[in-house]
């Protein structure tokens, strides 16, 4: 019954979500990394299981994913963790942030979150690391000494698409993802934004025609 | 000229017999030859009108709850059909309206539109404003987002510092000693509401413009126009055109430009215990903000801010001179522009940190504006009114 509802309103509000269901975009191969990396630390409170439709073309698939989480699809993706303490204590200390907005309201951006998955090496001579903590030059918090331990491993996954699972792949599919969860809407909106900019331009344009033969007498 | 009355007009105004006078008025109503500047009033319109329906959608999927707010809005993104596109014409509304009202009400002021017999007009324009700050306000606290609750905070302090009844006041509005549930639900309530008291106060604006008809920008210049055009179709097919040029900015706003409309922190729910690194309010009430800081005290700024729109109320009374367009007024047409610049200059302030350099420029320009409006018209305006009409010296 849920996922009929889901499939009519799918539907229904088809007109104003035009989303390539068919196509294997890097948005879809980075949320398969979320549901597969990503979701086993961070929550993504404002997302349902549900808004993932418009990115997979298979309901039962994510209906699945829920279940797992002892969710539903009109459930919010939640943390994983209990409470903040528990998920501190995990992590060395750093709740993992929800990534609903993560694309826009983290310090640096994209560009920032596709380097920083990248960018773990072996600390310099000298550095000592605490436990929880992983040497990773791009991140900015605590000296480089980042508390999220390497989430990408070359060929940890195995795309439905057929697409080798590299890390920089993994980074920049998820980072595709990210930036989607943050702005569901980008390309509806810059679609219907062109054809409203052109149906006012084409009216200013009669509108002037108007204006100028009713002002020359 | 008119074509014959059709049966279901003539049946309509045996029934509601001011309408023909009413269309006979608003259609033969005749404009003086006023420039573009003019057309701003019908692009508010057609903006407000936007708003309000925009509004009701929104209202319908809205929670003012602190527990639920921040979701219903993330809710209404996300998942109500259409309901991103319904939000960014709201929120990028309220952008594109200050705008047009900052320009309209500067046009107002370099025309002398606020002088006799238009007093009401102004009055009640002004009166807009006000409603339109103190509802953009509101609504801004909505989302319950970071900036939401720290540009309320910021608010709530400021009556605070009124003395022996600020706190007190805070209190009762709020409905307890901080902003929770019962403030945000009252904010709604006076948001939603506030919407359909302009909507009148818009109606009585115009009922006051039409009783006096707008002014004539040519009026003091060496050659005065004093012909005038039917309002329908000459001005109404120039308002038109302007109202779709206005329409055409707002749609590059919300649908290319839409990362400009919404702050970062905003995306953040409101947490109460982690003040956001730099309080920034929407640029239409940076000026405002940036008088708030300007002034050392609490109270003085919150004097200072409130004054500077009290003054604006008295400007019929402040110049009395018999010109009108400060074009034609040599030391008002420089007074006028340094006030423009200090609101501007004000603005920025207020966009910025309070560092040393825009501490002092917001203190200038809060000279300026005062002297503009308390001692340069007035004086000007005293001048002229004893000197003949045409010398300018």
């Amino acid at each position: 019954m849920r996922s009929m509802i889901l499939i009519v309103g799918f539907f229904w509000g088809g007109l104003f979500t035009i989303t390539p269901a068919i196509a294997d975009t890097a948005e879809q191969r980075g949320l398969f990394v979320f549901q597969h990396v990503c979701s086993a630390c961070h929550g993504m409170e404002q997302a349902h299981y549900g808004d993932m439709a418009a990115l997979t073309s298979s309901l039962p698939a994510l209906q699945e994913w829920s279940k797992q989480h002892q969710a539903n699809l009109e459930s919010p993706i939640a943390s994983p963790y209990p409470s903040i303490a528990v998920g501190k204590a995990a992590n060395g200390g750093d709740f993992p942030p929800d990534l609903s907005h993560i694309a826009r309201t983290i310090r640096g951006g994209t560009p920032y979150i596709e380097a920083i998955l990248q960018d773990y090496h072996a600390p310099p001579p000298g550095m000592t690391l605490a436990a929880h903590a992983y040497y990773n030059p791009t991140a900015l918090t605590h000296h480089h000494r980042f508390r999220m331990p390497p989430p990408l491993h070359d060929n940890m996954l195995i795309y439905p698409d057929g697409t080798k699972a590299t890390v920089p792949q993994m980074a920049h599919d998820v980072t595709a993802f990210l930036q989607w969860s943050n702005d569901s809407h980008r390309k509806t909106r810059s679609i219907i934004g062109s054809c409203v900019l052109l149906y006012l331009v084409i009216m200013g344009g009669l509108l002037l025609a108007l204006k100028k033969t009713t002002w020359s007498h | 000229m008119t074509p014959p009355p059709s049966p279901f007009s003539h049946w309509l105004n045996k029934r509601l017999p001011f309408l023909r006078p009413l269309h006979q008025h608003f259609s033969r109503f005749p404009m003086p030859p006023v420039n573009g500047w003019w057309t701003l009033g019908a692009c508010l319109i057609a903006i407000v009108l936007l708003m309000g329906a925009s509004g009701l959608f929104l209202a319908l999927n809205y929670t003012p709850d602190i527990q639920q707010a921040f979701s219903s809005i993330e809710t209404i993104e996300r998942r109500v059909p259409s309901g991103w596109l319904i939000r960014s014409l709201h929120m990028g509304g309220a952008t594109v309206f200050f705008a047009a009202l900052y320009l309209h009400i500067g046009r107002g002021l370099w025309y002398g539109s606020y002088k006799a017999p238009r007093e009401l007009v102004w009055l009640s324009g002004l009166l807009l404003m006000v409603l339109f700050m103190t509802t953009a306000f509101a609504g801004y606290v909505l989302p319950w987002g970071q900036m939401s609750y720290w540009g309320a905070t910021v608010i709530t302090h400021a009556i605070e510092a009124i003395p022996a009844l600020g706190k007190p006041l805070v209190t009762f509005l709020l409905g307890g000693n901080d902003l929770g549930t019962v403030a945000l639900h009252r904010l709604f309530v006076l948001h939603f509401t506030l919407g359909f008291i302009v909507l009148a106060i818009i109606g009585l604006h115009v009922l006051c413009l039409h009783g006096v008809g707008s002014s004539n920008p040519t009026a003091d210049s060496p050659t005065p126009i004093t012909t005038t055009r039917p309002f329908h179709s000459d001005y109404s097919i120039k308002d038109g055109l302007a109202v779709c040029g206005v329409l055409i900015i707002y749609a590059i706003l919300i649908f290319f430009l839409p990362d400009w409309l919404e702050k970062t922190s905003n995306l953040i729910p409101a947490d109460p215990l982690k003040t956001p690194s730099d309080i920034t309010p929407e640029w239409y009430l940076a000026p405002f903000y940036a008088m708030l800081r300007a002034v050392p005290s609490r109270l003085g700024g919150l004097i200072i801010a409130a004054t500077s729109i009290i003054i604006l109320f008295a400007l019929p009374w402040l110049d009395q001179s018999p010109r009108h367009n400060a074009t034609y007024r040599p030391t008002i047409r420089v007074g006028m522009t340094l006030a423009f610049m200090a609101f501007l200059t004000l603005g920025i302030a207020g966009l910025h940190t309070p560092s040393t350099i825009w501490l002092w420029l917001s203190r200038l320009s809060l000279i300026v504006w005062f002297s503009v409006f308390l001692l340069i018209l007035p004086l000007t305006a005293r001048h002229e009114r004893l000197s003949p009409k045409g010398d300018h010296s």
